[in-house]
């Protein structure tokens, strides 16, 4: 009972303190997360102070070695004819391929191992939040942004090496051919270099905003249903997050499949024969 | 009224009509997807790729509004 109390009030009270050094996650509630179960534990040690500090970091890279050691098990004795998690992440990779493929058309082949794992990654990112003391680390802007920066030196670099620097500007000016086609050109070049600059800044936000404010909506029901029952003094609360708790596993599943196809359509409209047909 | 009545007035509104805006375009563009997958059930894979594209899309503006709301929120008293 005590335990429950203490964190429902953790998670109403949690957000005050270093709400402005995490930037945008102003006084809404969280969950609590073993990092910050220790933080306030051991609140005046240093190494306490460095895990809090780098709580995203450290889920991220959790899940990365958790995902690496995952696909290393899984491989490692390749059998002609798989079974176990062999058959199940064969069939992971190969499912992710066909849909990847017919999105970018074969020549799209060599960015399906890029995509597919930043789709792997992003799924289990936005679905770690839901396991009790662990949080997502897409709810926060940093991560997020990292991902985005990731496809958009990706996409810029397809870019030039495909057209050249100055090919490139030329065809951000719309590739302008007739008088009419100059004469636009300098309204066109600014509104597609700000359309660049969206690009990344969209997936970014997108996938934050989602995540955070499905995690928002999860902990806000959580503290409800203690709330509610702390009148009686229950050991328990009524678990309203749970049916929440089945959406944010919906979004999170359809927040990684739209960064994962909004990167794959971003890297088709940077490489060559697409252009032929847009 | 002083700002931070001002914009907690204000701040959850936009939201509401950023949401507002984006569920009439959400649905348009959904029924017309379910349309088009009703005429020609075979193609129902790549529509419905191009349609979560467009939500995306789509859902993008409620999020900047939702962003919007994150930083000013600071100031709400």
């Amino acid at each position: 009972m005590k335990v429950w109390e203490s964190l429902a009030l953790q998670a109403t009270t949690q957000t005050g303190g270093h709400g402005a050094a995490e930037g945008a996650s102003g006084g809404a509630p969280e969950l609590p997360n073993f990092i910050t179960l220790l933080y306030h534990k051991f609140g005046d040690t240093a190494w306490a102070a460095f895990l809090h500090h780098w709580e995203n970091i450290i889920f991220s890279v959790i899940i990365a070695l958790s995902l690496s050691l995952l696909f290393y098990l899984g491989s490692r004795k390749r059998e002609p004819v798989p079974s176990g998690l062999q058959n199940f992440l064969e069939l992971v990779v190969d499912s992710l391929r066909n849909f990847l493929v017919g999105v970018l058309g074969h020549g799209g082949e060599k960015y399906v191992p890029f995509l597919g794992t930043l789709f792997i990654y992003i799924l289990f990112m936005n679905l770690f939040g839901l396991i009790p003391a662990m949080k997502s680390p897409s709810s926060s802007i940093n991560i997020t942004a990292a991902l985005a920066m990731c496809v958009f030196v990706t996409v810029q670099y397809l870019n030039i090496r495909n057209m050249g620097l100055f090919g490139f500007i030329y065809h951000m000016a719309g590739s302008p051919k007739t008088v009419i086609g100059w004469a636009v050109a300098p309204l066109m070049l600014p509104v597609e270099l700000i359309t660049q600059f969206a690009r990344p800044l969209t997936l970014a936000l997108r996938l934050f905003g989602n995540i955070m404010g499905e995690d928002i909506l999860i902990a806000a029901f959580a503290v409800l249903g203690i709330t509610i029952l702390s009148a009686v003094k229950s050991p328990v609360g009524i678990p309203l997050q749970v049916p929440f708790m089945f959406l944010a596993m919906l979004t999170s599943l359809l927040q990684a499949l739209v960064f994962t196809l909004l990167s794959a359509v971003y890297i088709l409209l940077a490489v060559p024969h697409a252009e032929e047909k847009h | 009224m002083d700002i931070g009545t001002a914009l907690a007035f204000s701040a959850p509104i936009a939201v509401g009509i950023a949401a507002l805006g984006s569920g009439i375009g959400l649905g348009r563009a959904v029924g017309g997807a379910m349309e088009a997958i009703g005429r020609q059930p075979e193609a129902s894979g790549k529509i419905q790729t191009n349609m979560i594209i467009g939500a995306a899309l789509i859902e993008a503006l409620t999020i900047y509004a939702l962003v919007v709301f994150f930083i000013v929120q600071g100031r709400i008293q």
